[in-house]
């Protein structure tokens, strides 16, 4: 990896770190566990653009591991590591189905299946099936939020770092 | 020629597909939850029936404590007929801002401790229940 990419991609990581730290500030507007903006998956869907997976992988891994380090709690991190891989993945194959367009699509594909794995990691640490009463909802958060951050990384991307 | 527009048409489908799960959810939020029959509330921790407590309106309002393996603590209030958490050493508190529930909705999640409070009619089994 070259010393500009290196550079490139730790400021990603120190961005989505902000703008993670930033939503940690909103209080929740909806009081459901699970539902909230997901507003670092804008870094994502950025690098998922302009970078190879691999680039988009590592700076996931690092902003999971450092804001669980920093803001979260020891299971919070479980949630984010399930979430995190799973969105990555559909996004992935998402954003090569579309030929890196219609971003918007590929984030509201990735807040739909980050809320999945989350449910589904709440229902393996708390085995009650009543969980499940709030898949329709996260279903609907993770769709709305995940088109918003999607327009997001669509509008953003152009103000930010030129691609190294 | 083929592909391309075999191609072309990915973002519809995905569209289309995403317009459905959230049609369907939409559904099954606005679908109310019956209510107004007696309730009981089952209390679970990790995966465990605590308690069932009955909430008919026969008895007043009283409080207790549920502690987890971590020393996580939380504070459940039960009146008439509804249940609630009133405070929980969380750092997110976002089962305490769930308020009280009285009818067979969601249940109040509290996934730091484990903790699941969920209603039933009072005439259905305890086992494996769905919200819908």
């Amino acid at each position: 990896m070259s010393l500009r990419k290196l550079t490139a991609l730790s400021l990603y990581t120190t961005l989505s770190l902000a703008v993670y730290a930033i939503e940690c500030a909103i209080p929740p507007l909806i009081p459901l566990p699970g539902i909230k903006l997901g507003l670092a998956n804008i870094i994502t869907l950025i690098l998922l653009q302009r970078y190879t997976a691999k680039d988009t992988a590592l700076v996931l891994t690092a902003r999971i591991l450092l804001s669980a380090l920093l803001f979260g709690q020891a299971l919070s991190l479980l949630y984010s590591l399930t979430g995190g891989v799973l969105s990555y993945a559909v996004m992935l194959l998402s954003n090569r189905m579309l030929q890196k367009k219609h971003l918007y699509l590929t984030g509201a594909l990735g807040g739909l299946f980050h809320n999945l794995a989350q449910l589904l990691t709440a229902f393996a640490v708390t085995s009650t099936t009543g969980v499940l009463a709030y898949l329709p909802y996260l279903a609907i958060s993770g769709i709305l939020t995940g088109l918003f951050t999607g327009l997001c990384a669509r509008y953003s991307g152009r103000y930010l770092l030129p691609r190294l | 020629m083929q592909k391309q527009t075999y191609i072309n048409k990915i973002p519809v489908f995905i569209a289309i597909l995403l317009c459905l799960i959230l049609g369907v959810s939409l559904l099954a939020v606005l679908h109310p939850a019956p209510r107004g029959t007696d309730c009981i509330a089952d209390i679970y921790q990790d995966g465990r029936l605590l308690t069932s407590i009955p909430l008919d309106g026969s008895s007043a309002s009283y409080r207790f404590t549920v502690t987890g393996e971590n020393g996580c603590v939380n504070e459940i209030e039960i009146r008439s007929r509804s249940i609630g958490i009133l405070s929980a050493d969380c750092p997110d508190k976002l089962c305490v801002h769930q308020g009280f529930i009285e009818s067979t909705g969601l249940p109040i999640v509290c996934l730091p401790n484990k903790l699941v409070i969920q209603l039933r009619e009072a005439d259905s089994p305890s086992a494996d229940i769905t919200a819908y």
